[in-house]
């Protein structure tokens, strides 16, 4: 129980909910209602410096919105520096018609040499972050992830509206317009 | 995978919650932002249960898109005509008896679409059981495998287990395999008869080649009568098939789909600039498909850009090169290429010009630029000429495409003067045939008589016709005058000749007359993809001035047109080569330093509308070879005037202080100052001789630049089309 | 280069990990240097490593001058946490002698830094 409450304390409005869900479960457990309610004793024993301080971790610090993730994200430096990200719509295959895989953003870093390798002729490469591919919803939370790795980025597409066409079988045989079809 | 219907979207079990709204709100900003001002009111029809507002006339499978709903689909494609015979988009509509095919048939009020329901599904999977009685089940060695319309569908739509039995071992239909060309492979056993590909040929090639013959059972694609498929855009029927019988010749049997890496990227062997995506594997170019820009190229792609990759691993130049006492150039390091050129340049004391290609970007341009006037050069050229004085290139809508390539295709009248757009710019042309299908344009030529793939008036050679179509004095100059929306395109050729001053006013003073509110008329057509882009950062355009100079030292920055040789240039000229094909440039040269190629680097291109756009790396330069920019870069720094500029963003903020258009990327910006040209110009005489075009016969557009040059495909089509010409030719003189 | 966007407001209110502000942060920062400073030589002792005390001192130093720039007390707090860990895996010995070495990048080329000889090396 005691758990459960830590791990639903750490937002407000888990809290809420977590002296519900401990409430229930007491009424369950024990005989009868009337009982007095239990009391924790790290709470009672607690020094009032320490009881500030868990009062205080439980509220929220203030840091500037510019998070750098970069030295603890473990990627090497001079991959943090010298990348450049781009950012964008993967582009439809030109040689199918399916579009359900495109609806997304896509970062990807600058490509680095690949070579093939002789022993089983596949390609290696040594850059770690060739195979980096990540999705995004938007593409200000691909920027958002960007800007927390301190990598350089750009945008590469752009959202434009689909064109509407009028698609008219009739006009294939109109009868004085060029569009009639000679061939079929 | 085909579909995801709203309603599951709007439930978020698609990707993340936030993917859900974002895709949702793409598609209803869409949705709004196509409605025009005043259209006609929009009805209401449901898909799935979801409530669709379509516009009258939209079919079924457009009203399913809106709700986010992917109908499956074989013969329909968004950019031809409708087929409606491949049956595959069969849904059903409450209250019909019977399905409906989704892609022919117009939506009426109130209907409710059902894209799920049985009927629906039997009726897809009987129509899968049908293809793929008749298709062969060669996937395993077939080229389409992996990125096969026909694949996938049947894994989503088709029957778990077939009916199909050989009873008799007959064997399944097959079907003759036919030559189309040296691009395209067909392997007719797997045709579907979606004629995709025939519907291509007519409609956007203007080739009325490919067609069916015999029905049923017996139908065939193929060309009638045993010939090639000629066309400059033949390489697009590849991306059409839904399944493997159209693939590509060069590229069969190289790779498969799952192993490639794709780059999107920008095509830089004509001035379209046409967006691609570059498929790659072990640091090698495998091929190049189009990818969709719909101000550019639409879905397509010219031949040369798509198949001329292979000349990327020919003839490059992979080490810095020195011509020794000898004559003969020798491969160095680079700290030694880069100390000679540096002392040949110091030795010049100012006396130092430079002259840029085809193919450069605009990095390398500028990056010279400041190079050379940091050692007293001011003498910078383009290798292609731009012959008009007076405002000339100073102002940038003397020397693009005003019009807009998207907006060409509502051009009512159009006047070509010594130009071949079919083969300068094939994915032009497509628009301006567009345009001649759906609007009834008008076109005519003054130039050479050229196949256009359309009907157009030729109006004769005659330079004269210029100023007397201008004048107003010609039947087709009353044409233009009653158009709605007219153009005037000039080839960038015709700017070449010595009267080219002349020819420019008079046209650009006519276009003035023709001009309507946010319509320009005016169109420079260029045909290299570096030109605009060395007019904008401020080169002279023609070597005219740099031979002029007869400078001591003269940098050619992939200057491969053979328009600079050694008799014109002073004896003890000392020529440095930049570039990354060993062409007519390195041949000159005294030393060579290898640069990258389009693919190698990230770099913005300026097309012939003035659109700059950014090439992305794909492969790394091969051998020793550098970017052009960083070349120009550390050149300087041993030259003692280092460029202020270490990496490419710092390089781009030098460019965006120059001309900020040019880090717009996508973007265009609309050319002003359209009016001072004729104040500003001096002459309108023109010269009463011939007009030409250099690109009149298909086997002349294959190899125009140092890349095409190099690629065996390029050589193999040249072979094969000239072959094909000649014996079309042959017949013809036989026929009278 | 698309530019990035302007910061829109300087802080914001997020939850702490382990310090509730700044000073708290500073002190478990200097409470680790010095827990590893008095480390240092059972280290050299313990490890037999090629190098002084005063040496693994400098290094240290060094290593906590690299992140001084560091102000989001988060990230301090994280980089506490993963310099914890590293203390307690070197002090228990479950680090071995190269594990101790690679904190001097002795094998490691350094990379050139100037454009002219990347340029010729052809790093980017």
């Amino acid at each position: 129980m005691s758990f459960v409450r830590q791990i639903l304390a750490k937002t407000p409005q888990g809290v809420h909910w977590a002296k519900t869900v401990s409430n229930s479960s007491r009424c369950m457990s024990s005989v009868g209602s009337r009982d007095a309610p239990p009391i924790d004793v790290s709470q009672v024993i607690a020094q009032p410096e320490e009881l500030e301080r868990k009062r205080k971790l439980s509220g929220a610090i203030t840091v500037p919105t510019k998070v750098d993730l970069s030295p603890i994200s473990g990627v090497p430096e001079e991959h943090v520096k010298t990348r450049r990200v781009c950012i964008h719509l993967p582009p439809k295959n030109a040689m199918q018609s399916g579009t359900d895989n495109l609806n997304h953003w896509v970062i990807e870093f600058d490509n680095r040499e690949r070579w093939e390798n002789p022993l089983m002729g596949w390609t290696s490469t040594g850059d770690p972050l060739s195979n980096m591919e990540v999705t995004f919803g938007s593409k200000e939370e691909a920027i958002e992830h960007c800007e927390r790795n301190g990598w350089r980025w750009f945008i590469d597409a752009e959202e434009k509206p689909k064109v509407e066409r009028v698609k008219n079988y009739g006009l294939n045989f109109h009868w004085n317009r060029r569009t009639r079809t000679s061939t079929k | 995978m085909f579909r995801a219907p709203l309603t599951k979207v709007i439930q978020g079990r698609f990707g993340s919650p936030t993917h859900g709204i974002t895709s949702k709100a793409i598609r209803s900003s869409a949705a709004l932002s196509q409605t025009p001002a005043k259209a006609p009111e929009k009805i209401e029809v449901f898909v799935d249960d979801v409530s669709v507002k379509v516009l009258p006339g939209t079919t079924v499978l457009q009203a399913c898109a809106v709700a986010g709903v992917e109908i499956p689909r074989f013969c329909y494609h968004e950019r031809l005509s409708v087929a409606g015979n491949c049956r595959m988009c069969l849904v059903e509509v409450e209250k019909s008896p019977k399905p409906v095919a989704a892609c022919a048939m117009p939506v009426m009020k109130g209907w409710r679409i059902k894209t799920n329901s049985e009927m629906t599904r039997k009726a897809r999977e009987g129509v899968m059981e049908f293809l793929l009685m008749n298709h062969p089940l060669d996937c395993p060695i077939c080229d389409q495998g992996g990125e096969c319309d026909l694949q996938d569908q049947a894994m989503a739509f088709g029957s778990d287990r077939s009916r199909f039995t050989d009873i008799n071992h007959t064997g399944k239909r097959a079907v003759e395999d036919k030559n189309f060309g040296p691009l395209v492979k067909g392997i007719m056993t797997r045709c579907i008869h979606c004629t995709r590909c025939v519907r291509f040929a007519c409609e956007v090639a203007g080739v009325e080649d490919l067609g069916t013959t015999g029905r049923g059972n017996d139908m065939q694609i193929g060309t009638y009568v045993e010939k090639l498929f000629l066309s400059e855009l033949s390489g697009n029927v590849i991306d059409l098939c839904p399944v493997g019988a159209l693939t590509s010749k060069p590229y069969s049997f190289v790779a498969r789909p799952w192993e490639i890496r794709k780059v999107s990227s920008i095509d830089v062997l004509d001035a379209v600039g046409s967006n691609i995506v570059v498929s790659t594997r072990t640091n090698e170019v495998l091929r190049i498909v189009p990818r969709e820009n719909e101000d550019i190229n639409e879905e397509w792609l010219a031949d040369k850009s798509r198949f001329a990759c292979d000349g990327l691993k020919r003839q490059r130049l992979v080490a810095p090169m020195v011509r020794m006492p000898n004559g003969e150039l020798q491969a160095v390091e680079w700290e030694g290429a880069l100390i000679s050129v540096a002392k040949a340049i110091k030795d010049a004391k100012g006396a130092v010009a430079a002259i840029a290609g085809q193919l450069v970007d605009v990095e390398s341009l500028v990056a010279l630029k400041d190079l050379l006037n940091r050692n007293g050069g001011e003498t910078l050229c383009t290798e292609q000429n731009f012959n008009v004085k007076g405002s000339g290139s100073d102002l940038r809508s003397n020397y693009v495409c005003n019009t807009t390539i998207a907006d060409l295709e509502q051009a009512d009248a159009v006047l070509l003067i010594g130009t071949n757009p079919r083969y300068e710019a094939p994915l032009i042309n497509t628009r301006l045939r567009k345009s001649y299908i759906n609007n009834e344009m008008d076109i005519a030529s003054i130039g050479p008589k050229i196949d256009l793939s359309y009907n157009h008036q030729n109006l004769g050679e005659d330079a004269g016709l210029i100023s007397q179509v201008c004048n107003g004095g010609h039947p087709f100059s009353k044409v233009l005058e009653n158009a709605k929306k007219p153009a005037i395109v000039l080839g960038a050729n015709v700017l070449e000749r010595p009267d080219a001053a002349g020819i420019h006013t008079t046209v650009a003073s006519y276009c003035k007359k023709l001009n309507k509110q946010g319509w320009n008329a005016f169109n420079v057509l260029q045909n290299n993809a570096g030109q605009t882009g060395a007019l904008d950062v401020g080169y002279q355009p023609g070597t005219q001035a740099a031979l002029k100079a007869q400078p001591k030292v003269l940098i050619l920055l992939g200057a491969d047109g053979g328009k600079v040789d050694r008799e014109k240039l002073p004896k003890d000229c000392y020529v440095i080569y930049i570039g990354h094909h060993g062409d007519n440039g390195a041949s000159i040269a005294d030393a060579v330093l290898p640069g990258a190629a389009y693919t190698e680097k990230q770099a913005i291109y300026v097309n012939t509308e003035g659109r700059a756009q950014q090439t992305l790396a794909a492969v790394s330069p091969p051998g020793m070879a550098r970017e052009d920019w960083k070349i120009l870069r550390a050149l300087s720094e041993i030259l003692g005037t280092p460029l202020p500029y270490d990496n490419l963003d710092d390089l781009r903020n030098r460019i965006e202080d120059i001309a900020p258009h040019l880090v717009r990327f996508g973007k265009l910006e609309s050319s002003t100052f359209g009016n001072l040209t004729e104040q500003l110009a001096t002459s309108k005489s023109i010269e009463n001789t011939k007009i030409d075009v250099k690109q009149k016969k298909l086997r002349e557009y294959f190899m125009t630049d140092p890349i095409s040059r190099a690629s065996p495909t390029m050589a193999r089509c040249v072979r094969e089309v000239s072959g094909e010409e000649a014996k079309e030719e042959s017949q013809r003189q036989a026929a009278c | 280069m698309a530019g990035r966007e302007a910061v829109r407001k300087a802080v914001q209110q997020v939850r702490p990990i382990l310090s509730v502000d700044r000073e708290e942060a500073r002190k478990r920062a200097l409470n680790l240097y010095k827990a590893w400073y008095r480390q240092i030589p059972y280290i050299v002792m313990d490890y037999d490593i090629p190098k002084s005390v005063e040496e693994c001192r400098a290094k240290l130093r060094e290593e906590f001058e690299r992140h001084r720039n560091v102000t989001d007390v988060r990230v301090v707090d994280m980089l506490v946490i993963k310099g914890q860990m590293e203390l307690k895996e070197t002090v228990e010995i479950w680090k071995q002698k190269g594990h101790i070495m690679r904190y001097w990048k002795e094998s490691q080329d350094p990379k050139p830094t100037d454009f002219l000889s990347k340029f010729l090396q052809g790093v980017n």
